[in-house]
């Protein structure tokens, strides 16, 4: 079965390999987009620190936006399984991805058992959020959208007078005075920076005389334990660049999508299980795509089929359900190579100028 | 591979071995000279101090809250980036790599994360595993988890409660069990803002002081080389020193450890009700033999504080410079992240002080430990400063020259003229710390052990000297040759490794399905999710 292709042509993947290596020591601009587990972040950022390459999660805007509420403003959060057990108030800020319906559905179907929680009350702020299934909540609204909800709220409670009413406010409010823990969940997807810093500063005014906290549940659990993965390896979250031989973060230059539209980039490495999410980018850029596929990408320079981590292979991923990383067996082990089995084999042909530290 | 260290003035405490002469190892170990045999290397220690590799028993390297912290302070890190030798933080030994190079560089070989949430341990692992050279080990925080204060609220029996530390300890991988303010994170989870050693946290009507004693029983019992590991409550507050001489009395006999001692050394004397306290904290620590503490030195300059003492992380919150900072409601402790400038002016010249009295006024190196509690007193690369200080009187006259003389005046220190030997310093941070752990195979030169060895070049400049090292070897492999890393290569991580009761496991079971709606895989990982063969190293429990 072939799993590499060098063009059209099929070839060992060591020779795929190869050629991926020689096209970044040829590459000026070398630009990484990734949307993959721990290992395969440990082993990409090796390479790009080899090669000289900036990079990115894959599609990574939304986990920018996460990332900047820690770089830039910090804030105040709580870990999954004290939400479960303790929040009596949980306010939805945002829609949330899919891949939280579970933890969501698990609050729903639940009540707090520490202390004497009795039951919980869900809002939500924001016209696209859904509750979970068998919900009642109350929708917290005003003109201007999500933020300027974030806005009035916070202000309303403050006891301040506002242009704009939030929609239930008085129900709002008499929940927060009677709430043990009040718990509002967030998403760098659906809230943008403004927003997700106004939250921060209304749990924060909450703390003054009550316990309140945040619920991060990423946009993206592969961005952000690659968030992780970036900060511990490299001192700095995505959007760094190797370039210049030290780490530089800059979440503008080093936004990989940036990068390629204006043609800074001479070559796209790309890492995602599924095909259907390679980015097509500009003809003059090489692309070596890792991916899972049965043939070569059209366009690409290199293809190289990979297993899926943590369905062919065994993988560290950030779980939300327990707000950390947790390792997951291969739930059927495959044949194809690892994305950082790959990636370490690439940077095998990469003059290295001391040890990896991956 | 035969190595000899020629002519080096051996430093070895343990084994009463202190003069000039020869070292010789082979392979991975110190043995005799042997008969008849020439050695495959030779380095020569003529003017040096040979020293086992040091161990630092408390300095925050790795796991969520430090990577948090990384998170939260990239312009800290860009700084050191381009401006290594004149921005603050430039050696703070900021990603995982760099922490093993540095401390490399300085002659340790072992260091242990003290705060490892034991829910959170694969990722602790993950970044101790990426730390180069050195050895690593990690203490499993608890005192504010539900399980633990409700098997005390309901009076589970203490053979249960050992059950379930030891639990704790196997799976999260742990060299021993650390306490940070017991109770008091649960106890803010109800919206407490304080928390003394006689407080009850709600709901579960047990006392900061009971969770200590029950941990400190357990610890014992199950044979845990380390004694508990305390952060006491009230740190950082006038007047906590009370608060560190109850804890002190409530160890009645057994062993305890009280970590940096110095954030508990604050008086309330003098106009501003801030004065130094370290005497009285001496004096108990010198007359209660069963204490041991480490000091958790002050140096000035930018750095950041990281604490699973998620109570007063928020309450600092407003001292944060710059002014951002991380609070986390984990599923026990969490914690906090708050970055924090040591200016020299009154408060932080006794702050400083005051870690320096203790370190001079405690007489039994012994049962005093280095740190600064890396990164909150000081980033870990401040130790050879500090190593100057304690070693010479006259570094500690020129320091103090610049320093505010009220606070000054509200301390002992101007009056203490004791400098460390090389033996003392010996003692201080390689035989003791490995008593302490229990690694009986380091802190030593003793034949049979572990080639874990610094060598110093001798010099009027002490902090230099304790900077770049002349020799490093980790497992009898040079890694640090004129305190330039020639040989990078991947420690182990040390841990316990008990023997989990069957019926626990499956009572954690059903907690974990029932409470959290999730199984006990959740928390646990197989070796192979760390990125390296065998990437720990197992350590025997006393009998």
């Amino acid at each position: 079965m072939t799993v590499a292709w060098i063009g059209d042509r099929g070839v060992p993947v060591a020779d795929a390999a190869k050629h991926a290596a020689e096209l970044l020591v040829t590459s000026s601009c070398p630009v990484f987009s990734f949307d993959t587990d721990v290992h395969g972040t440990r082993a990409a950022i090796a390479l790009a620190r080899a090669a000289g390459a900036a990079y990115d999660q894959l599609d990574g805007e939304a986990v920018a936006r996460e990332t900047a509420q820690h770089t830039d403003k910090g804030g105040m959060f709580i870990a999954p399984g004290e939400v479960r057990r303790r929040a009596d108030v949980i306010v939805i800020v945002g829609a949330l991805p899919a891949a939280h319906r579970d933890i969501m559905a698990g609050l729903a179907a639940t009540v707090p058992d520490l202390d004497a929680g009795t039951g919980r009350q869900f809002f939500l702020i924001g016209t696209e959020v859904k509750a979970p299934a068998k919900v009642k909540a109350t929708r917290l609204s005003c003109d201007g959208g999500l933020e300027a909800t974030l806005a009035a709220l916070r202000a309303q409670w403050a006891g301040r007078k506002t242009a704009l009413e939030v929609t239930h406010f008085a129900r709002f409010a008499k929940a927060l005075a009677d709430a043990r823990f009040p718990v509002f969940t967030f998403c760098g997807q659906s809230v943008g920076t403004l927003g997700l810093e106004m939250l921060q500063g209304l749990i924060a005014d909450i703390n003054g005389k009550q316990r309140a906290s945040a619920l991060h549940l990423p946009a993206s659990e592969n961005g952000w334990g690659s968030t992780l993965a970036s900060t511990w390896t490299t001192g700095f979250p995505l959007r760094t660049s190797l370039m210049r031989g030290e780490a530089e973060f800059d979440p503008w230059r080093f936004d990989a999508a940036r990068m390629i539209a204006d043609g800074e980039a001479d070559l796209h490495l790309v890492v995602a299980d599924d095909a259907k999410r390679l980015p097509a980018g500009p003809r003059n850029m090489a692309l070596i795509a890792l991916t899972g596929t049965k043939k070569q990408v059209a366009g690409a320079a290199v293809t190289i089929a990979i297993g899926t981590p943590g369905l062919g292979h065994d993988a560290v991923f950030y779980a939300s359900r327990i707000g950390t990383l947790a390792a997951i067996e291969a739930k059927a082990p495959s044949e194809l190579p690892s994305t950082a089995a790959v990636l370490r084999q690439i940077a095998e042909h990469l003059p290295q100028e001391e040890a990896l530290p991956c | 591979m035969l190595t000899r260290i020629a002519g080096g003035e051996i430093v070895d405490p343990v084994n009463g071995r202190v003069g000039k002469g020869d070292l010789w190892i082979e392979d991975e170990t110190v043995v005799d000279e042997p008969v008849g045999r020439q050695p495959d290397l030779t380095l020569d220690a003529t003017g040096c101090v040979v020293m086992a590799g040091a161990i630092d028993i408390h300095s925050h390297i790795g796991g969520g809250n430090v990577n948090t912290a990384r998170l939260l302070l990239p312009e800290q890190h860009k700084a050191h980036a381009s401006r290594p030798a004149t921005t603050p933080l430039s050696k703070v030994g900021w990603t995982t790599f760099e922490t093993g190079r540095r401390y490399a560089q300085m002659g340790f070989t072992t260091v242990v994360e003290p705060a490892m949430s034991p829910g959170a341990a694969l990722h602790t692992h993950l970044e101790l595993a990426d730390i180069p050279i050195i050895d690593k080990a990690t203490l499993a925080i608890l005192g504010n988890d539900d399980f633990l204060l409700a098997m005390i609220r309901d009076k589970a029996s203490p053979v249960m409660i050992e059950d379930y530390v030891a639990w704790t300890v196997a799976s999260s991988r742990a060299l021993g069990v650390k306490v940070i303010n017991a109770g008091a994170a649960a106890a803010f989870k109800e919206n407490a803002r304080s928390f003394s050693f006689d407080d009850v946290v709600p709901f579960y009507g047990t006392s900061s002081r009971s969770i200590v004693k029950t941990l400190q029983a357990a610890v014992g019992a199950l044979g845990i080389p380390h004694p508990l590991h305390v952060h006491c409550n009230n740190l950082g507050i006038p007047g906590a020193p009370d608060t560190a001489a109850e804890t002190m009395a409530a160890a009645e006999g057994l062993p305890l450890h009280l970590a940096h001692l110095q954030f508990y050394g604050y008086g309330t004397e003098g106009k501003r009700g801030f004065s130094s306290a370290a005497a009285r904290l001496a004096e108990l620590v010198n007359s209660t033999r069963e204490i041991t503490i480490d000091v958790g030195q002050v140096m000035f300059g930018q750095t950041v504080t990281i604490s699973s003492d998620v109570l007063r992380q928020f309450s600092a919150r407003g001292t944060a410079s710059p002014r951002k900072s991380v609070i986390i409601d984990g599923d026990a402790n969490g914690g906090g992240i708050v970055p924090y400038n040591y200016r020299d002016d009154f408060h932080g010249s006794l702050q400083w002080a005051i870690g320096l009295e203790l370190f001079l006024l405690i007489e039994d190196p012994w049962r005093v430990f280095f740190t600064t509690d890396h990164p909150n007193g000081a980033p870990f690369t401040a130790y050879p400063e500090i190593f100057e200080l304690l070693m010479s009187r006259e570094a500690r006259a020129q320091a103090m020259e610049s320093l505010s003389k009220r606070a000054l005046a509200l301390s002992t220190l101007p009056d203490l003229t004791r400098e460390y030997t090389f033996e003392e310093i010996a003692i201080m941070t390689r035989a003791a710390p490995a008593r302490l752990l229990g690694l009986k195979d380091r802190g030593h030169l003793g034949v049979g052990a572990l080639a874990d060895i610094a060598v110093y070049r001798k010099g009027g400049d002490i902090a230099r000297m304790f900077r770049s090292a002349a020799f490093v070897l980790k497992n009898g492999e040079m890694v640090v040759e004129d305190g330039i890393v020639r040989n990078y290569r991947w420690g182990k991580t040390l841990r316990l490794k008990p023997t989990p009761d069957k019926a626990m496991v499956k009572r954690l079971e059903g907690y974990y399905q029932e409470r959290y709606g999730l199984s006990l895989n959740w928390f646990d990982f197989p070796d192979s999710a760390l990125p390296r063969e065998q990437p720990f190293s197992e350590v025997s429990c006393n009998a």
